[in-house]
């Protein structure tokens, strides 16, 4: 009993500790509804200067009163130049920017700081224990928590009784109509983002005598503090305030009880809470359909041009592998397998507007079963890949069932459950996958006498693939199912009222991108022989959203390209320089600004615009 | 012979009753127009009808079979096609694929996944024919959102038409319009075949008594009198509570 | 504001705005060609026009969303062609759009009173708006999205004159409305007029239009094809006939 009473006591220090992380992202995404990947890197930077700033006052307080300022100053700077201009063009591209940010930061931090983990020590007054009962806790941590019901108290005041809140609230509806009405948005946004931005610094203070200071601490608080927001309602602060609590315990005790699942309990926590309530404990729900996604023009037909460059390129792949040495042969032929599970996701991101975390599930999926089913019944890797393919659909049409029932944040907050479900399998269940250790095929496969451990056929092998995926996908998407995919896209509800059983279709669409995606795993499993937990992270999914957004939602060829330059710039960048992080970052940055829609998009917009001038 | 029927339809968010037991026939190839001030119920019982919204109680008969419960794209496979009173289309697309889309879902093959959507010449000419149905000048490749609002208000009309329905409900087919519009959508409305029935929301007078067959006047949540226009015109209540001074 | 006494055109009258010369592009689409109008304190002006016909662009760039290639548009005799929308709004414009504009997940006395301006000194305050709008009163605590369309109509209208201007922008106020309420407004803007607001109205139901407006000017394919008061209006067949078919 008394090990219980301590287990709840110490989820309310983790949820609140969780409230101070996630109050600012609940004025910044809750509120403004902007998804800023950046905030858990403020966070970690308001740590890393108050460690400045203790080492040169020797005053916590110090420290924690003026290192949310220079922080802040960044945040805002950040908000202005770059983040402003893509407050209407949707949630993907503030992903890109951002995340791009995350890079440039931490490579900031790395190069300031170093890679060790600091102490910062809690101010002398908060040194102590201070005994409860009849057990004894460390009285920092009871300050923390009077001092997170400070924030939540103030943040109260702060948007229930100046209107604020109603106000970025209105700018968020409509930020047109506010503006007409003598609102400065553009002002009040920064404002609210500087704030929000100047929390997360205090928390990461805050947090720092109790965690530590570290690089990678940010992409650490990211993800709870994102289900913490989802789970208690966008733009609710009660909601923010409650999530806290209830993922903080049920971490807490997740820990306590069971530890098997304890990686995977907040993500259930949220599953149950999405699947019953899709807008949260204490969201509203609006009867609005969901911000635009950016529009991307059906695709065009293919004309005698595109079909003449087409076969040029396809040329181009077949002469590459016999004029180059294994190294780059191989690299390529990663690429391919990497455009095919691109492509997958496109299907559902960029033409059914299903925005999914989790697809590297279903790539994991694949690869797992063609390497287990080898190395424990000797399977032939073919038959392991047509297993795979089916395994991963099977696993898409479950998952999907259940998440096509939402849309738009929930959606890709669901998605990202299923799929850490699918990682805690895949970590935990060591004898059938080898745990973190991950597994490996003892011998490679042959096709017809060829071996695989020979890098030319397995490239043709990889091309072969690529093509068929890339003309069956380029065939969906222009048929009519492509279109109702397209219509759900635009406005789910009118398809519903014109008589689409819109989930189906959905289903239907998050189906055949996993199938597609368990294909390129197994083919990955044929070509790498190994396979670790790694490859279904969340982090993983996210590589494979921003090849996606690089290259250009909603145009096929795009994420081909986005795979390319997302993989190239990963593999070279960092063999030729130390601060390949910062480079990634700025490549991402320029991207979203200079080619919205991607760089495909971006030149598909050109064309036509170019197209339609030349008869008027 | 009835169409549709629904009988004492009851809907209430909270303590706020938006249909109180409504009872309502709408006879074949009947031009059926309900008016009542604004925020009696009139969208209401067209959404409980259309299946966007679920009774609480009562029951909605389609022909003989009861619909209460199903969803929209049943409702619309089986015969019911409707617009909204606010436009609810694809911006983001072109007039024609909007049309296409509609008609597609109706007479097409939407599972097809194979044929190419632009090759289906059937369904283009359809929308095609829709198109100047509801007259849509200009350029059938425009996306929609650079339509003028009472340009996307006859396209509403355009895809509800696309769903070939039986039994077909406007929600204020003519707000938005210029009276130029309004005339040739009344000239729509009147050439439209007698096989279809109708069932309108509409605020405008003239619209009204122009159209109608039979009148329902709704009066917060309840019907307060229904039958043909002469009788409604006359109805000392009716010009109380919603025409006012008028005429 | 001295100066800004009215011209030839409006004896006697504070010419509150006035739109020059002015060419409204979409892209390439010409949309506006050549629009000039003004609008005087205690004036109704009205816009006639086909669907299509450049009546919600010129508001559009009244107030400052979409910018004219040429042209000057001016507030009390100041140019205000390159002030952005909030700037134009604080000077004392109220705008209501064709679609409303309801902030969906405010309540309606958040909707109300978020940019209120003026309340304290002014003369619209929430009890003379619900006196006018009972309806709104009756669901204070609805959010945007659950209200009626006519009752965000009303709402509309309402959050304008919240914002207590002295010149009103209506874009088709009348659309939605039921017979009754809409005698009401007609009523409502008669008195705003009388106490001196100007309005600039765009209006497809021409009794309303005629009941209302000082001045008519009618708009065929961005541009001005006819101007007239009410009395001239509606004796003039042809242009009713040719030009707003009734
Ligand atoms: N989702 C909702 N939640 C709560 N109340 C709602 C909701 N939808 C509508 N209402 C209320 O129900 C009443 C009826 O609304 P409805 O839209 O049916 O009116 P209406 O007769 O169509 O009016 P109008 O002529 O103005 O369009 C209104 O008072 C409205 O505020
Ligand atoms: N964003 C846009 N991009 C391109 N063209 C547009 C855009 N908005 C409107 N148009 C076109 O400009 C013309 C004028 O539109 P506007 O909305 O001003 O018409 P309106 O007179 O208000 O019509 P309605 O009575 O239907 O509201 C129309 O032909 C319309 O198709
Ligand atoms: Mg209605
Ligand atoms: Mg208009």
């Amino acid at each position: 009993m008394e090990f219980f009473l301590e287990q709840i006591l110490n989820g309310l220090v983790y949820g609140v500790l969780l409230f101070l992380t996630a109050a600012g992202l609940s004025l910044i995404f809750g509120l403004m509804n902007v998804v800023s990947l950046a905030h858990g890197s403020f966070f970690m930077m308001g740590g890393y200067v108050a460690y400045s700033l203790y080492r040169l006052t020797g005053s916590f307080w110090a420290a924690l009163l003026l290192a949310p300022v220079p922080i802040v100053a960044a945040g805002v700077a950040m908000e202005v130049i770059f983040l402003r201009p893509l407050y209407r063009r949707g949630h993907l591209d503030q992903v890109l920017l951002t995340f791009g940010f995350t890079f440039i930061f931490l490579d900031a931090v790395q190069t300031i700081w170093g890679r060790d983990v600091l102490a910062l020590p809690p101010p002398a007054v908060f040194d102590g224990v201070v005994a409860l009962g009849t057990g004894v806790f460390s009285s920092y941590r009871l300050f923390l928590i009077g001092f997170g019901l400070a924030i939540a108290l103030l943040l109260w005041l702060f948007l229930d009784r100046s209107q604020l809140g109603a106000r970025v609230r209105a700018g968020v509806d409509d930020a047109a109509m506010a503006g007409g009405l003598g609102c400065n948005i553009s002002a009040l946004f920064t404002a609210i983002f500087g704030a929000g931005v100047a929390l997360a610094a205090l928390g990461g203070v805050a947090a720092g005598p109790i965690f530590g200071i570290y690089p990678g601490e940010d992409a650490e608080i990211l993800i709870p503090a994102f289900i913490v927001i989802v789970v208690g309602g966008m733009g609710s602060l009660r909601g923010a305030f409650v999530g806290s609590l209830l993922i903080g315990e049920a971490d807490t005790f997740g820990n306590a009880y069971m530890p098997q699942l304890a990686l995977f309990l907040i993500y259930l926590v949220m599953a149950i809470v999405l699947l019953v309530r899709p807008q949260g404990l204490f969201g509203i729900k609006h009867g609005l359909a969901a911000s635009p996604s950016g529009s991307t023009p059906a695709a065009p037909l293919p004309s005698r041009r595109a079909l003449a460059i087409g076969l040029i390129g396809v040329a181009a792949l077949v002469i590459y592998p016999l004029l180059v040495a294994d190294y780059q042969r191989s690299l390529v032929t990663e690429l391919l397998i990497f455009a095919i599970v691109a492509m997958s996701l496109d299907l559902l991101l960029g033409f059914t507007g299903l925005m999914s975390l989790g697809h590297a599930a279903f790539f994991g999926l694949g690869a797992y079963v063609v390497i287990v089913l080898g190395t424990f019944f000797d399977f032939n890797a073919w038959f392991g890949v047509a297993l795979g393919i089916g395994a991963a659909a099977l696993a898409a049409l479950v998952i999907g069932y259940f998440c096509v029932r939402a849309s738009g944040i929930p959606f890709l907050m669901l998605t990202l459950a299923f799929s850490q479900l699918v990682y805690s399998v895949a970590l935990k269940w060591r004898d059938v996958t080898g745990g973190s250790d991950g597994i490996g095929l003892a011998v490679k496969p042959s096709l017809f006498g060829f071996t695989l451990s020979n890098s030319l056929t397995m490239y043709f092998v990889a091309l072969f693939f690529f093509v068929l995926c890339f003309l069956g996908l380029r065939r969906l998407v222009s048929s009519p199912l492509g279109r109702v995919f397209i219509g759900i896209r635009e406005n789910e509800a009118r398809m519903l009222a014109i008589g689409y059983a819109t989930r189906r279709y959905k289903l239907a669409s998050f189906t055949i991108g996993g199938a597609v995606a368990g294909l390129a795993g197994g083919l990955y499993a044929v070509f790498n022989g190994f396979i670790s937990p790694d490859a279904v992270y969340w982090s993983a999914s996210g590589d494979i959203l921003i090849m996606v957004m690089l290259g250009g939602a909603g145009t096929l060829l795009g994420p081909v390209f986005g795979a390319a330059a997302f993989l190239l710039m990963k593999n070279l960048v960092s063999t030729y320089s130390e601060h390949w992080l910062a480079i990634i970052g700025v490549v991402f940055v320029a991207c979203v600004l200079f080619f919205p829609g991607g760089f495909w998009g971006t030149l598909r917009q050109v064309r036509i615009m170019t197209r339609e001038k030349v008869p008027a | 012979m009835s169409v549709l029927r629904t009988e004492s339809l009851y809907c209430a968010f909270g303590s706020l009753v938006v249909t109180k037991d409504v009872t309502l026939t709408v006879i074949k190839g009947e031009r059926h127009v309900i008016i009542g001030p604004n925020g009696a119920g009139k969208t209401s019982l067209l959404n409980q009808i259309g299946g966007q919204l679920h009774a609480g109680r009562g029951r909605i008969l389609l022909g003989g079979t009861d619909i209460t419960q199903w969803p929209p794209n049943r409702i619309a496979q089986s015969g019911i096609a409707r617009t909204f009173q606010r436009n609810n289309l694809f911006p983001n697309l072109t007039v024609l694929e909007n049309l296409c889309l509609a008609v597609e879902a109706r007479r097409g093959r939407p599972w097809d996944f194979f044929s190419l959507a632009d090759h289906r010449h059937a369904v283009i000419r359809r929308a095609e024919a829709l198109l100047a149905q509801v007259h849509i000048a200009g350029d059938a490749s425009r996306p929609v959102h650079n339509l003028s609002y009472g340009e996307q208000r006859q396209l509403e009309i355009g895809l509800a038409l696309a769903g070939e329905p039986t039994l077909l409900l406007l929600d204020e087919p003519t707000s938005g319009m210029s009276p130029a519009e309004t005339k040739s959508m009344i000239a729509l409305i009147a050439s439209l075949p007698r096989t279809l029935s109708i069932l309108m929301i509409e605020h405008d007078m003239n619209v009204v008594f122009t159209v109608a067959d039979r009148i329902t006047v709704f009066y917060y949540g309840e019907v307060l009198a229904s039958g043909p226009p002469a009788e409604i015109r006359n109805d000392r209540r009716v010009r109380e509570i919603y025409l006012g001074m008028e005429d | 504001m001295a100066g800004a006494r009215a011209g030839p055109k409006l004896p006697g009258r504070l010419r509150m705005l006035e739109l020059d010369g002015i060419h409204t592009y979409y892209g390439d689409s010409h949309v506006l060609r050549g629009v000039s109008l003004s609008v005087g304190a205690g004036e109704v002006v009205c816009l006639l026009g086909r669907n299509g016909a450049g009546k919600t662009t010129t508001i559009l760039t009244a107030m400052g969303y979409v910018k004219p290639r040429t042209g000057r548009i001016a507030y009390r005799a100041r140019n205000i062609t390159a002030l952005r929308p909030f700037e134009i709004a604080r000077l004392g414009v109220g705008y209501v759009p064709q679609e409303r504009g309801i902030f969906p997940s405010l309540t309606v006395v958040e909707n109300l009173t978020v940019f209120a301006r003026g309340t304290r000194r002014g003369r619209w305050t929430l009890p003379r708006i619900f006196a006018l709008f009972p309806v709104l009163e009756a669901r204070v605590g609805h959010l945007g999205f659950q209200l009626s369309g006519g009752e965000q109509q009303m709402l509309s209208i309402a959050r304008a004159l919240m914002l207590n201007p002295t010149l009103l922008l209506l874009d088709e106020p009348s659309e939605g409305l039921a017979p009754m309420i809409l005698q009401q407004i007609v009523t409502a803007i008669k008195s705003l007029r009388n106490e001196g607001l100007a309005i600039l109205l765009v209006e497809q139901n021409l009794r309303t239009a005629l009941a209302l407006g000082d001045r008519h000017h009618v708009l065929n394919k961005g541009e001005i094809c006819y101007t007239g008061s009410s009395a001239e209006l509606g004796g003039n067949d042809t242009v009713l006939r040719d030009y707003l078919s009734v």
